[in-house]
């Protein structure tokens, strides 16, 4: 664990901005003290191994109990109508919705103690994405805008990308904690989306009037137009426009861009192999984006949680049908692509240097409800996580048997984002710099 | 619609092409007097891989779900994903592979799992209407005319079913705890709860004479097929696993049931008779297959299968409910009798 003297701060509260400035203030004095102390300093560097990390963001609160944390001994009440499958992991069960992950599971490790301070969706969202609440303000950043601020761009690609609909919301609202944050919107993320056929689309460039296949190669077309639309718009939004139209003249104008999102380059069987859904082909499209270089990926499941209403999308909101659309639709579409993604990413080498994880921003009531379905549950949930130097095949944590809450030592959405501010070299030290995770500590178990 | 286009698989061809070429060895086999016991495993053999080879219905790839044939087998109904957030009713006719939409003003309401009643007066189907919930439609085809059978509060029905004299409709929905079975008359009235069972219970299917209904449930810890009296008497379990058993539809002829399973490994479609035994597996791939509806000529099931990622619709013949072992035998009686 790596604090920060005063700069601790509670795990899922607000950090004030007079604790940044504090903090901020007293950096050189900590090191001064010995805070970091040249071995944490040093364990930092051994662990920071992560080039890329891909967050699958399982967006509407995915039932713990339904998938990797059965509770077959508990009452009828609460184990719900799914089967336990044994796994490649001693002592973890699935239940059947997995089997494909159950046979891959020494690749991996599932923390069954996960705990979120909020219990709805737009606020759990925010601290699921940034280890803090959205009140008091100011909102955090994402972890994918800490790596990227810490990264910097590196080439025509924008160093954090989501992958999906859009920006993750319920039908009221969208999430606060989706981007920059406190560092700025030049640190949101770059949208695209890829349908399930796996045609990528980027809706930037939507909003460009007039915009054809045929301009866009035109550099010199593409540019004048993009400094037309620039004029149109009043000096407010300008730094905004700069940031995605630069990124998204950078895609346009470099090949290498242009064949990131190309997924017609993978083989049939590599594009099949992640199933037909617009959430396997995302992973895909990460995977891609990650080998070239892009620090970070949030790969978002649908982009309203709601799972069956007008215009939603599917998400893990499963308030009504959570055992029926658990194995109808997100078991196997969750199953597939999650594990051709990691057999993908293992194949072509990527796991040496490439985090992965899995999560949503709370669980699922372990009582069944009278709708026999389940509600939001943010006292125990899961995640998983595999990659850059996470010891696989552990089941991290323990719920207690109704799978109510933790037995064990409870995970945060900041611990999370903390371990991958660590794994991709933003350490103490540069954290406290960019006054981020503040009080965020290290999930040691996973290493 | 020309994504739906009708293609002959090519392991049907493949298929073909080996039924030549073991026929050709089976003459052989007489010619040489090698025996006809011989000849008759080798017939039996290439009577199985004739049953493996599906039909493919389709092949846009799109997932689908709730298959149904209606009409007397003249047409297929399902669902399937026109886009990310909306399930859309299609009905193919199967002379032509022709598709249209069940309903053309469905407008961006997700509408699923159709069933038609034999007299094919009537649909009912579930429909999505808002927020977490979705209602019940019976529609009346000859005056184009909906009944909506609500219950309060937010949930959703399930899995409607006719009675075969076209009068009731049998569903789920749970409304106060466990999923039951409910029914309600082709008018709207006269809605009531048919069980009082622990556990979820859910795809309640008839048999032809209407006495008899079949139904998964998951008091057991995992779901298993059961049979129970239309009155709700003499109940029978039919399965008995660690895993799933689901989405039971009893056979045309009311001697079989077809339902899926996760037993070995992922999901699949099995055959067994109505009393649980004889359970035959009809599908073999290491990817999904699911939703299993019969022909009218009770010879074949509908399916939507995963192939290489692509959801399709597939027909597969399905063998009668006799082991090959017995076959053999009764075979074997043949041939050893002067």
């Amino acid at each position: 664990m790596i604090d920060f003297g005063s700069f601790k701060a509670r795990d899922c509260g607000g950090s004030t901005r007079r604790s940044f400035l504090r903090t901020a203030a007293t950096v050189p004095l900590a090191m001064r003290a010995g805070l970091p102390t040249p071995e944490v300093i040093a364990a930092a560097k051994s662990r920071a191994k992560a080039k890329s990390v891909i967050l699958l963001w399982l967006w509407g609160g995915p039932s713990h109990i339904d998938l990797v944390d059965p509770k077959p001994d508990a009452s009828m009440d609460y184990r719900g109508p799914f089967g336990t499958i044994d796994t490649r992991t001693t002592g973890m069960k699935f239940t059947e919705l997995l089997p494909r992950m159950a046979a891959r599971s020494d690749k991996f490790s599932v923390i069954r103690s996960m705990v979120n301070s909020n219990n709805g969706h737009p606020g759990a969202g925010t601290v699921g994405v940034t280890g803090f609440e959205e009140s008091p303000g100011p909102v955090q950043p994402n972890f994918g805008a800490i790596v990227a601020k810490h990264r910097g761009q590196d080439g025509s690609l924008p160093p954090f990308f989501y992958v999906g609909r859009g920006i993750p919301r319920d039908l009221p609202r969208r999430i606060e904690g989706y981007g920059g944050g406190t560092l700025g919107k030049a640190y949101d993320p770059f949208l695209v989306s890829a349908s399930d056929r796996g045609e990528v689309s980027i809706p930037t460039l939507k909003m460009m009037p007039n915009m054809s296949p045929g301009r866009i190669s035109d550099r010199r077309q593409l540019l004048t137009q993009l400094d037309e639309e620039r004029y149109r718009l009043d000096a407010a939004k300008v730094e905004e426009w700069g940031h995605k139209y630069q990124s998204a003249y950078g895609l346009l104008t470099s090949a290498e861009a242009r064949a990131a999102f190309d997924l017609t380059q993978e083989s049939k069987e590599t594009r099949s192999s992640y199933g037909r859904s617009t959430f396997g082909q995302g992973c895909l499209l990460a995977r891609r984006l990650a080998e070239s270089g892009v620090p970070y990926v949030q790969v978002n499941w649908s982009e309203y949680v709601e799972t069956f209403t007008p215009g939603g999308d599917w998400g893990w909101d499963t308030h009504i049908y959570n055992f029926e659309l658990l194995q109808d639709r997100h078991g196997p579409i969750f199953d597939r692509a999650y594990s051709a993604l990691l057999d993908d990413m293992t194949e072509r080498g990527l796991m040496e240097d490439t985090l992965l994880i899995a999560m949503g921003e709370f669980g699922r009531t372990p009582r069944i409800s009278n709708r026999a379905a389940r509600e939001h549950w943010n006292q125990c949930y899961f995640s998983i996580w595999a990659g850059a130097g996470v010891q696989p095949g552990r089941v991290i944590g323990q719920s207690d048997p109704k799978g109510e809450r933790p037995v064990s030592r409870p995970i945060t959405p900041l611990m999370a984002g903390t371990t991958i501010a660590e794994l991709t070299g933003v350490g103490a030290q540069q954290r406290a710099e960019l006054k981020v995770l503040d009080g965020g500590s290290v999930i040691d178990e996973l290493f | 619609m020309n994504c739906f286009e009708h293609r002959t698989s090519n392991t049907q061809r493949w298929a073909s092409n080996d039924r030549t070429s073991m026929f050709d060895v089976g003459r052989w086999m007489l010619n040489v007097r090698i025996g006809p016991v011989l000849l008759l495993i080798l017939l039996l053999v290439v009577t199985d891989a004739q049953a493996a080879d599906p039909i493919q219905l389709t092949t846009d790839g799109a997932l689908k779900r709730d298959p149904r044939f209606v009409g007397n087998g003249a047409k297929l109904v399902f669902c399937y994903d026109e886009g990310p957030n909306l399930v859309r009713m299609l009905q193919m006719k199967m002379d032509d592979r022709s598709i249209t939409p069940v309903f053309e003003d469905a407008g961006n309401r997700h509408n699923l799992e159709p069933a038609w009643s034999l007299d094919g007066q009537w649909i009912a189907y579930t429909q999505c209407t808002g927020n977490l919930t979705a209602r019940l439609v019976i529609h009346n085809r000859a005056e184009n005319t909906d009944v909506f059978i609500t219950h309060p509060g937010r949930g959703g029905t399930r899995s409607p079913t006719f009675s075969p004299d076209s009068k009731t409709v049998v569903y789920a929905f749970a409304e106060t705890g466990p999923q039951q079975l409910w029914s309600v008359d082709t008018a709207g009235k006269n809605k009531k709860q048919l069980t009082e069972f622990s556990g979820i219970t859910n795809w309640p299917t008839f048999t032809p004479d209407g006495k008899t209904i079949v139904f998964a449930n998951s008091r057991e810890n995992n779901y298993e097929l059961y049979a129970v009296a239309a009155d709700g008497s003499n109940e029978q379990r039919l399965t008995e696993n660690t895993i799933m058993d689901i989405r039971p539809r009893v056979s045309p002829d009311g001697k079989k049931i077809a339902f899926v399973s996760t037993r070995d490994g992922n999901y699949e479609v099995y055959v067994m008779n109505l009393d649980g035994s004889h359970v035959q597996r009809i599908t073999t791939s290491e990817e999904r297959d699911d939703y299993p509806a019969w022909h009218s000529n009770g010879r074949q099931l509908v399916t939507v299968s995963e192939r290489n990622g692509e959801f399709d619709l597939y027909l597969f013949d399905v063998e009668p409910t006799h082991h090959a072992s017995e076959k053999l035998s009764a075979s074997l009686d043949v041939v050893s009798k002067p």
